[in-house]
């Protein structure tokens, strides 16, 4: 099992930074997952900040995996987001994207099993505008 | 809530926000959503690994697809930029094929920066079991003092 020191040493881990535009495309299929109706007013439906943070920050979701050690399915699970929108996001916007790993913490759930809670947070910029600001938290569960 | 003459909001606190209904969970949008994600986790496209979990071979919605059930509910109220903030946690999975529904209340109304905010409960709910819940900011109009030159 992933030591709890390992875990913790993880805190300030910087994550590449980087950007991200999100086209249109991309927006219509997002957009009709949730079940939405389509749109052609440029606006992206506000759940785009799960995955163009991760991405545009220059990592993805398989290394945040790796860095939590998850070790194959039911090892992973979403605990809580927040997530702060200053502005709407847009298609065809660049946005530039910096953040990294702000807390961890080891935990025993009521039924006893092990687990580290690991939040990140990642801001978005429109030029020098802060557009939006997410903090994640996942849980990985341990195994003896 | 209602809408009084000039279209702006009048909404008041413990005013219900009209539901927002998935009645069918696809696993094909979880597809699509995968692969949007870049997310390799087998538990949203792969049955065979989920029987290993006791999920009868069912796979598992992603959690951004259970917060746009609750984001769709706010935009069909408010209007497609109403969203401020989403503060939410994840309780029980939701698996393809159930049938889930949006709910919201109106905690507290406020001013901030030249906007009414309305702070929601929000609720997804599964028959009467709560899957996700949280809290949302929501603009619902501008403030009636702010004057523009």
């Amino acid at each position: 099992m992933v030591t709890e020191d390992e875990m913790l040493a993880l805190i300030g881990y910087r994550f590449p930074g980087g950007a991200y535009r999100i086209e249109h495309w991309e927006s219509w299929l997002l957009n009709n997952c949730t079940g939405a109706e389509p749109r052609s007013d440029g606006l992206v439906h506000p759940i785009a900040l799960f995955h163009v943070p991760i991405l545009g920050s220059g990592i993805t979701i398989t290394k945040l995996f790796e860095l939590g050690g998850a070790t194959g399915a039911g090892s992973v699970g979403l605990e809580s987001y927040d997530w702060e929108y200053f502005s709407p996001l847009r298609e065809d916007v660049e946005y530039r994207i910096d953040g990294g790993i702000t807390e961890v913490e080891r935990r025993v759930a009521d039924t006893g099993q092990v687990y580290d809670a690991v939040a990140f947070s990642i801001e978005l910029f429109d030029g020098d505008a802060l557009v939006a600001r997410v903090t994640n938290r996942w849980r990985f569960r341990r195994t003896a | 809530m209602s809408e009084g003459a000039s279209g702006a909001m009048n909404v008041q606190v413990g005013d219900e926000i009209p539901p927002w209904e998935m009645p069918f969970v696809d696993p094909a949008r979880m597809r699509t959503m995968a692969a949007i994600l870049r997310d390799p986790y087998p538990v949203h496209w792969d049955r065979t690994s989920n029987e290993r979990l006791g999920m009868g071979g069912r796979v598992i919605n992603q959690g951004p697809l259970n917060l746009s059930y609750l984001v769709n509910m706010l935009h069909a109220w408010a209007g497609p930029t109403c969203v401020r903030r989403l503060t939410v946690s994840f309780g029980r999975p939701v698996l393809d094929e159930d049938s889930v529904t949006a709910r919201g209340r109106v905690l507290s109304v406020d001013e901030v920066d030249g906007e009414r905010r309305a702070t929601c409960e929000l609720r997804l709910m599964r028959g009467d079991e709560v899957v996700v819940s949280g809290t949302a900011v929501v603009a619902v109009g501008v403030t009636s003092d702010v004057t523009i030159d």
